[in-house]
């Protein structure tokens, strides 16, 4: 894929637990205006604005009719989605490349103090065969993880190591929610809430939002010395019947990075790409990441995590910015790993700046056991 | 093999706490502990807004100056409700939305004290342009039903 | 636009106020199949698939999107989710028109269903649509924040409620000749006038019936849908314009600030005209098919589409302007009136344009057609979408 859609713009808002000192449209319109500000355009000049937002979390059906225009949407061409955010920036993308907009700002968020997040997910189980079953993006997660132990053993180490890193991470980065170091034991001692998930291996939930500006390539030189271009983008959805998937192989994600590694000339991703920021929606979901983006063979995940290469120092650093782990802004989450990955090609990631970064993965991630997947490569 | 039609019953409760914000409190603080109505306006435009809120989606800059606006309005759009819907008040009962004096945006609440036998003339009485009030309620909780329109 | 898009083939079924012969998902495989057998292709031909549904709530499912992936012919495909109220249909089509238009992709799909059977009563969910601090507790739905509409041009207008009924009657009548259509009836404005009033001034039949069924359009790059068996209808133009969910900050009467007007639909068709090249859509535009769930809202979006002057829908009306045998047909389906499948409403309207302009609306068929508009409208009157659709 040609340089012809590039991030000119990054706003994020801190995440926290709690907040309530802002409405929720009010910690849109911050997210909104900082993306905005950094790219040095008022909300005139944007010409199309893509959301990212659920009903159920955020409390009202049709809950983009109070976000919108706080989105930036006053007067302007704006369209939502509501798979998780990063599918704002991909439709965005459409729309610039088809030649019609040269600009677009996409916002996503969540406030999950205001509701019982894990509540809402087991909505989304169908009423007739599982909803009584009480499924929901915990138990479902659990049951794929039984699957992989069958196979493989259940990488315990390895996907606490997966918070440890994450967390430590976090400490470097001002705007995560969670910063305090977490130790293996911590996590591997945790109470069972889904066997065999414990509770730290949940993303914690936290408020925020998350924009970026996106433009055309002829736009782009006129607002920036250093854009960030997508390279490649790849999205697909599996089945939605979990008993009918292969659970572990996230067959989603494969396809939807080799799409995303096609577009950008990428063939060994993990020669190719310096890092990613990636769905750590829970602690073994990382290690599957790994697996599906053809990092390392399936199965392989517990040894490649042993061996360091995802840590901050190692050859591929996976979460630079804490990921999840440090606080989950729930349907957000796709976008604020696209804006991290972002802020690492501009050389903008402050204390957790990895060096040299030309090239970055970032993936988003939504539905029961990773059911479908975004990944976008950028670069400089 | 049979033709009946199975239906599952379900039911959404799904709890939430919305959180009115440092802007919209102090709008709900001051009706409830001061029976006053608070507008806020924008820096850039110069519009009060009502309902109060923290920014100026046209303008898109934040926006906290408190201006106090009312009691009294013009009534700028209004209905009256006669159907019952689950979870509605029971009716006739009429809504409208005033434009309080000082505000440059108008503001939804009930219009109490009037007759439905005669809806038309009625909806003549309610009528855009009719000046109305806001009175406080003697109970108030900071909710916006702390106050309803009375036409004057 | 670069990249011409065609629509090569629709699918609808018939809408009803329950469909309790299928799950929802089956109602999405029913019109993804029928799209599909349209267009003379087949699931593996589909490149991408596009999915109109909103709002969940009024079937009960959280995420419905996962759900239907496979239904939607789109496992393992890319397959995104557009929700914008009632606009959802149309913002659909134009995510659809987008996804080919981008040249990523020859042939998508654009399907989506409606449920609202499933609960007792749609107004309890539209009434959670309000903002929680400030309007919820009135016991506004979606018949109140239109009634505001009626009451602002009738004042501004002298429209009366009589006029307003001329909409309904002529909807009802139309749908008579739809396969698909809800309700269909021979109205006269004396039944109008005398069925119940809900929401002054809006009275039963002022309203649409609440539908369930789906709908799904096939679009697919120029160049391709040349090389189809059969001439396919073109997207010539497209725009949108959202605007603020506060009705109280629109009643001043100043344009964008009127809710008695849709200047926002008037906006976005000073985009999508020139597209289509279009000078003076009352004469150029042979038929419309607006999503208009309320009589008062096919007035005003008359009005703002140019298709009259503000404030002479209703004299027109009365001339017999808008029916079938009249000078600009609108809605010879029944539009929204008729049948008011909210997920997709906005999208039969895009299907129903290209069976009017391929001369394939069989009873329904407006001679002659060759350009037509399609519109959708959700929230408070906030979020308006166009389409020009011709031969």
């Amino acid at each position: 894929m040609k340089d012809q859609i590039a991030i000119v713009g990054i706003g994020q808002t801190a995440y926290e637990v709690h907040k309530p000192h802002q409405v929720l449209d009010e910690i849109v319109f911050e997210a909104a205006s900082k993306a905005l500000a950094d790219a040095g355009l008022n909300r005139e000049a944007v010409e199309s604005i893509a959301i990212a937002a659920g009903d159920e979390i955020d409390g009202r059906p049709i809950s983009s009719m109070l976000e919108a225009c706080a989105a930036g949407a006053y007067l302007k061409d704006e369209i939502k989605v509501t798979e998780e955010g990063s599918y704002a920036a991909v439709l965005a993308g459409l729309r610039i490349l088809s030649g019609v907009f040269d600009t677009a700002l996409v916002v996503s968020w969540s406030k999950c103090s205001e509701t019982d997040v894990t509540r809402v997910t087991g909505y989304a189980a169908e009423p007739f065969f599982t909803r009584s079953c009480g499924l929901n993006y915990l138990s479902a997660e659990a049951m794929m993880l039984t699957q992989y132990r069958n196979l493989y053993g259940l990488p315990e180490k390895a996907a606490a190591q997966v918070v440890v890193k994450n967390r430590r991470n976090a400490a470097r980065n001002h705007l995560a929610c969670f910063r305090k170091p977490i130790y293996q034991e911590e996590v591997m001692e945790s109470k069972v809430i889904s066997w065999p998930l414990r509770a730290m291996d949940v993303a914690p939930l936290c408020d925020g939002a998350c924009a970026l500006v996106l433009a055309s390539a002829r736009k782009a030189k006129e607002l920036t010395d250093r854009p960030v271009w997508i390279k490649g983008m790849g999205w697909a959805a599996d089945t939605y019947y979990l008993g009918e998937r292969d659970l572990p192989a996230m067959s989603s994600l494969k396809n939807a990075a080799q799409k995303a590694y096609s577009l950008a000339g990428i063939t060994d991703p993990l020669a190719g790409i310096d890092l990613a920021e990636i769905s750590d929606v829970f602690s073994y979901r990382e290690l599957l990441t790994y697996e599906a983006l053809g990092l390392c063979r399936p199965g392989q995940a517990s040894d490649f995590m042993a061996e360091g290469i995802t840590e901050m120092g190692g050859r591929l650093p996976v979460n630079p910015s804490g990921g999840s782990m440090s606080g989950h802004p729930f349907l957000a989450a796709g976008l604020v790993r696209l804006a991290e990955a972002a802020l690492q090609i501009r050389g903008e990631a402050g204390a957790h700046q990895i060096d040299g970064a030309r090239l970055a993965l970032a993936q988003g991630s939504y539905g029961f056991c990773g059911q479908g997947n975004s990944v976008f490569i950028v670069g400089a | 093999m049979s033709d009946e039609l199975v239906f599952i019953p379900g039911k959404w409760e799904i709890p939430y706490h919305y959180a009115a914000g440092k802007v919209s409190s102090r709008f709900f603080v001051e009706l409830r502990d001061n029976k006053k109505l608070l507008g806020v306006k924008c820096p850039q435009c110069g519009r009060v807004m009502m309902p109060p809120r923290g920014f100026c989606e046209r303008c898109f800059v934040e926006a906290d100056e408190f201006v106090e606006v009312g009691p009294e309005g013009t009534i700028q759009a209004f209905t009256i409700t006669m159907e019952k819907w689950p979870g509605n008040p029971d009716p006739p009962f009429a809504v409208a939305y005033v434009k309080l004096d000082g505000a440059d945006t108008a503001m939804l609440n009930y219009v109490t004290g009037l007759d439905f036998s005669d809806l038309d003339q009625t909806a003549e009485k309610m009528g855009i342009g009719r000046r109305a009030k806001a009175v406080f309620k003697e109970k108030r909780e900071g909710q916006v039903t702390d106050f309803e329109y009375v036409l004057i | 636009m670069l990249r011409e898009v065609a629509i090569v083939g629709t699918g609808q079924t018939k809408y009803t106020t329950t469909r309790n012969e299928e799950t929802y998902e089956e109602l999405i495989f029913q019109a993804s199949r029928l799209a599909l057998a349209d267009a003379g292709l087949s699931p593996k031909d589909v490149d991408a698939v596009v999915l109109s549904i909103a709002p969940e709530a009024l079937f009960g499912l959280d995420h419905p999107e996962n759900w239907v992936v496979g239904a939607g012919a789109a496992l393992n495909k890319p397959v995104m989710r557009i929700s914008t109220g009632g606009a959802t249909g149309g913002s659909a089509a134009q995510a659809g028109f987008f996804h080919v238009a981008s040249g990523l992709f020859d042939t998508v799909l654009v399907v989506g269903a409606e449920k609202q059977g499933d609960t007792p009563d749609t107004q309890l969910i539209l009434n959670k649509i309000m903002e929680p601090r400030y309007e919820i507790p009135f016991g506004l739905n979606a018949i109140s924040m239109t009634a505001f509409q009626a009451v602002r041009h009738m004042k501004k207008y002298g429209t009366t409620q009589e006029q307003l009924a001329l909409v309904a009657v002529r909807s009802r009548s139309n749908a008579l000749n739809c396969p698909y259509a809800h309700l269909r009836a021979k109205h006269t404005v004396e039944d109008v006038m005398k069925s119940k009033m809900l929401v002054w001034p809006l009275k039963l039949y002022d309203c649409p019936p609440r539908s369930s069924g789906s709908c799904a359009v096939v679009m697919m790059a120029g160049d391709k849908a040349k090389k189809m068996s059969r001439p396919p209808a073109w997207i010539k133009g497209l725009a949108a314009t959202s605007t603020t969910y506060y009705i109280g900050d629109k009643l001043s009467g100043a344009p964008f600030n009127e809710h008695g007007e849709w200047d926002e639909l008037a906006l976005a068709v000073k985009s999508a005209y020139p597209q289509a090249g279009i000078t003076d859509p009352s004469r150029e535009i042979d038929v419309a098919e607006i999503y208009a769930p309320f009589t008062i809202a096919e007035v005003c979006a008359k009005e703002a589409l140019g298709l009259c002057e503000r404030g002479r829908a209703c004299s027109l009306d009365e001339k017999g302007h808008w029916d079938m045998d009249g000078k600009l047909p609108v809605n010879p389906s029944g539009g929204a009136l008729s049948s008011n499948p909210i997920s997709v409403t906005g999208l039969a309207r895009v299907a129903e344009a290209a069976l009017q302009v391929t001369g394939r609306a069989e009873a329904r068929q407006v001679d002659g057609a060759k350009t037509a508009v399609a519109t959708a409208i959700g929230g408070t009157f906030q979020f308006h979408t166009v389409m020009v659709i011709s031969s």
